[in-house]
């Protein structure tokens, strides 16, 4: 999939804010992910059937709240209950959810261009989100998302990893947010991020 | 700043939600004669409680689901959330 990205006109690849005399490992680096496959899967309120045998791509459906499953191409996020987003880079992942989610009992859109994502990483990176969400970051760990606000915008937090050393953990996340409000979160995650030295990658 | 448990997602800030008024009020069954008394006392009055108070609350950046809420309207105590399908 190519497309015109919603963040192509702002997103600058090169150091931004405190960044002097700084190793790149310890500054954060935001990017924008681009060609991603974004599907929505609803599970009607009236189906019979179950959904512990429902399987993505080798997956299961995440049926608790902040539970992601993944893969190396493919993620799978609780969005509510029985509300699924389904985020990946696989061509045929309509095919094989299309597969498994008949039209009987589920509803399946693909919202792959209604979305911007951002992705953020660095041993600092929970420290800007928590400058403009109130969510509770302390238990947000590999695998784990939620929604919440980012000083007033709705955006999915999708903690992707969570690489702990003994100096350092090194969180990545991906934010996704409706298109519309893409370069408004954008601009407010690099603000949040200045004070820390950032590098657009 | 209140912080609310969704029935779906857990504790949140209010942030995240959006009220959405009485959940006492019934609308008046769509085949029964109303009286224009009865569609007033529908559409615009409400009681105004001094303690506790059945409230709609949708988690809006959440999982976006309704939900009910019983708190109090003196202390903002928030004694109980349930799913729209059970009682309070």
């Amino acid at each position: 999939m190519t497309a015109i990205s919603p963040l192509q006109s702002i997103h600058k690849k090169s150091l931004f804010g405190d960044h002097h005399k700084k190793n790149e490992d310890d500054l954060l680096h935001i990017k924008e992910i681009k060609n991603l496959y974004i599907i929505q899967i609803v599970f009607y309120k009236n189906s019979q059937i179950k959904l512990d045998n429902i399987k993505i791509q080798n997956l299961e459906i995440p049926l608790h709240n902040l539970q992601v499953s993944s893969n190396a191409n493919t993620r799978i996020l609780w969005n509510g209950p029985n509300t699924w987003l389904v985020v990946s880079k696989k061509e045929d992942i309509m095919q094989s959810i299309k597969e498994t989610c008949d039209d009987e009992n589920f509803a399946v859109t693909d919202i792959s261009h209604s979305r911007a994502i951002i992705q953020i990483k660095g041993p600092q990176a929970k420290e800007v989100l928590k400058k403009g969400s109130p969510l509770n970051f302390n238990d947000f760990n590999k695998n784990t998302c939620a929604g919440s606000v980012f000083h007033g915008i709705n955006i999915v937090i999708d903690c992707i990893d969570d690489q702990s050393n003994t100096l350092l953990s090194t969180d990545s996340f991906n934010l996704l947010t409706l298109r519309s409000f893409g370069e408004s979160l954008y601009h407010h995650i690099t603000d949040a991020s200045l004070e820390f030295g950032y590098l657009g990658t | 700043m209140l912080e609310i448990k969704c029935p779906y997602c857990g504790k949140r800030s209010q942030n995240e939600f959006s009220y959405g008024g009485d959940a006492t009020v019934k609308r008046p069954d769509l085949e029964k004669e109303v009286s224009d008394k009865e569609w007033d006392d529908f559409l615009y009055y409400r009681k105004n409680p001094r303690g506790e108070h059945s409230e709609l609350w949708h988690h809006v950046a959440g999982c976006r689901q309704w939900f009910k809420v019983l708190r109090s309207t003196i202390t903002h105590e928030i004694f109980k959330t349930v799913k729209m399908n059970e009682e309070l």
